[in-house]
């Protein structure tokens, strides 16, 4: 199988620009001359690392963001993916409300923030209402166009063939906004993941945000590049498990992505 | 690797929403804005919270007139343009040739897209109380976090796009004579840039949001800074206003700019004419 040899030998060469980073880094702060509040020395970061596993507030941190995430997926899909499938039904309502929910979107996220903190008070309230808010209009605004956009043709075939109510619901508009539905998932994913991170350090009073930004007060610099290393990790293994599959079992699969 | 960029912007670029609106169309879309208006403008009475907590239409009309009056609203606008434009285009051209140097060398692109890929996952959100630390407050911690935030969607698909590029076109241009330059500029660019359009608007469209967020830890002035500043001064209306400002701005970019732009230069350039044509 020398597909796989050449994978495994590709995942293996992926190893060594990060290890030359390391190198580097080493090398600069040792010899760099650097104050250590702008580069701290790679041994600092990991007692920096090990004191937060073993004090457990690492793991509170990451666990905090992660349960806002899930709580603020499943409200803002939750509430977008039946809206959205309801006002696109109707042609006049999703007429009336697109411009609307268009508007809505471009704004949607970090800008909330502020009324947020206003609304909800610091912490836990403010950050689900951002990132719920973010995922919502990303949601709502790709199920309506995932909904109007399926042909014409394709409806009136349904109606030829005499289906009625919920079966055109299950049979056409379900399956040919669904694409639409997953891709808009994805990216409002993307963007609430940036809504998390960014209304943690204005609005939160734990996470992977807040524990940035109090560093940033106390110049504790290594554990700021901690936190943006784990923000990087965490997305990685969020798009990786959870939407690449999922995209490579429908979307791909359906042959609706142009390569 | 492409499925990711192509379906961030699939979603993105949703459909020309403008061009396709009929004219009885945007009458139903205008009546909608309005109603929402009229909504929130009834409901302050009924609701009856203070009106820091629930500002009004009107008196965010107010404070619309009395920011422009006071000429606070210009210059922040302005500043926000200027940084913006000056990132996403700094962004733009730095990520384009670090993209075309890396995949010049094939066992290059290789090896350093593992890193590409770690550094794109850590969002500038993350990258900015960094930036703060080295840079202070200011417009260089700013300039650098939308720089970041534009170079990676375009140097991620400028290498992808390149990637994909058939050999034979490459050997085609070659057995004709021609140099690597002439590869580079009659081959390589015109086939990469449908998905270097694709990198920039995904990289533009973060960027704004980036700017709003580095604007409200690190600046002075812009929107970002108004939104923040508002509701720290209780006048929250001058959020609200800023926020608005917010989205007609990112729509008066993004119809007027971002979409015609890339009509303009995917359509022009396509993706397998330009060799010929312009020979």
């Amino acid at each position: 199988m020398p597909a796989l040899s050449r994978q495994r030998l590709d995942r293996l060469s992926g190893a060594v620009p990060f290890f030359m980073a390391l190198v580097g880094w080493l090398l600069l702060s040792k010899f760099g001359n650097l104050p250590e509040y702008m580069l701290p020395p790679l041994s600092q970061m990991w007692v920096r690392f090990t004191d937060g596993l073993v004090d457990g507030s690492l793991l509170r941190h990451v666990g905090g963001s992660l349960y806002r995430l899930a709580i603020s997926f499943l409200i803002g899909n939750g509430l977008a993916i039946p809206l959205g499938i309801a006002i696109a039904m109707n042609r006049h309502v999703s007429d009336l409300l697109r411009p609307t929910l268009t508007f809505f979107q471009s704004i949607a996220g970090i800008a909330w923030v502020p009324l947020a903190i206003i609304w909800f008070g610091i912490g836990m309230g403010s950050v689900v209402f951002v990132i719920s808010n973010t995922i919502f209009f990303g949601a709502i605004y790709s199920t309506v166009i995932g909904v109007q956009t399926i042909p014409k043709t394709l409806h009136r075939a349904v109606l030829c063939h005499g289906a009625k109510g919920l079966q055109v619901f299950t049979e056409l508009i379900l399956p040919g906004a669904l694409v639409q539905i997953i891709l808009g998932l994805r990216t409002s994913m993307a963007y609430g993941w940036r809504a998390l991170v960014a209304g943690e350090m204005i609005a939160g009073s734990s996470g992977l945000g807040y524990m940035t930004i109090e560093a940033v007060q106390w110049y504790q610099t290594d554990t700021v590049i901690m936190g943006m290393i784990l923000v990087g990790l965490l997305w990685l293994m969020l798009d990786r498990v959870l939407f690449a599959p999922l995209e490579r079992r429908t979307v791909a699969r359906w042959g609706l992505l142009q390569r | 690797m492409s499925a990711d960029a192509a379906s961030l912007s699939l979603s993105i670029r949703a459909p020309g929403v403008l061009q396709r609106l009929l004219p009885g169309r945007v009458l139903r879309g205008v009546l909608g804005l309005v109603l929402i208006l009229v909504a929130w403008q009834v409901s302050v009475p009924l609701i009856g919270l203070p009106d820091y907590f629930y500002p009004s239409a009107l008196a965010v009309w107010v404070a619309f007139l009395d920011l422009i009056r006071k000429g606070i609203l210009p210059v922040y606008v302005g500043d926000s343009l200027w940084r913006y434009g000056a990132g996403v285009s700094l962004g733009t051209l730095i990520g384009v040739t670090l993209g075309l140097l890396i995949s010049l060398n094939r066992a290059l692109a290789r090896l350093l897209a593992p890193l590409i890929n770690f550094l794109y996952a850590i969002v500038e959100v993350a990258w900015i109380p960094l930036f703060v630390i080295w840079w202070g407050y200011g417009i260089k911690a700013i300039l650098v976090s939308l720089i970041y935030v534009v170079v990676f969607p375009v140097l991620y698909n400028t290498i992808v796009g390149i990637r994909t590029v058939p050999q034979v076109y490459v050997n085609a241009v070659r057995s004709l004579g021609g140099s690597r330059l002439q590869v580079i500029r009659e081959v390589l660019l015109p086939a990469a840039l449908p998905n270097i359009i694709t990198g920039f608007r995904v990289g533009a469209g973060f960027a704004f949001r980036g700017l709003i967020f580095a604007e409200m830890i690190a600046a002075k002035t812009g929107l970002g800074y108004l939104i923040f500043e508002g509701t720290a001064h209780h006048q929250t209306a001058r959020t609200i206003v800023g926020m608005i400002c917010m989205g007609v701005l990112w729509l008066f970019i993004d119809n007027v700019y971002l979409k015609p732009f890339e009509r303009a230069t995917v359509e022009r350039w396509g993706t397998v004419v330009s060799a010929e044509d312009r020979g």
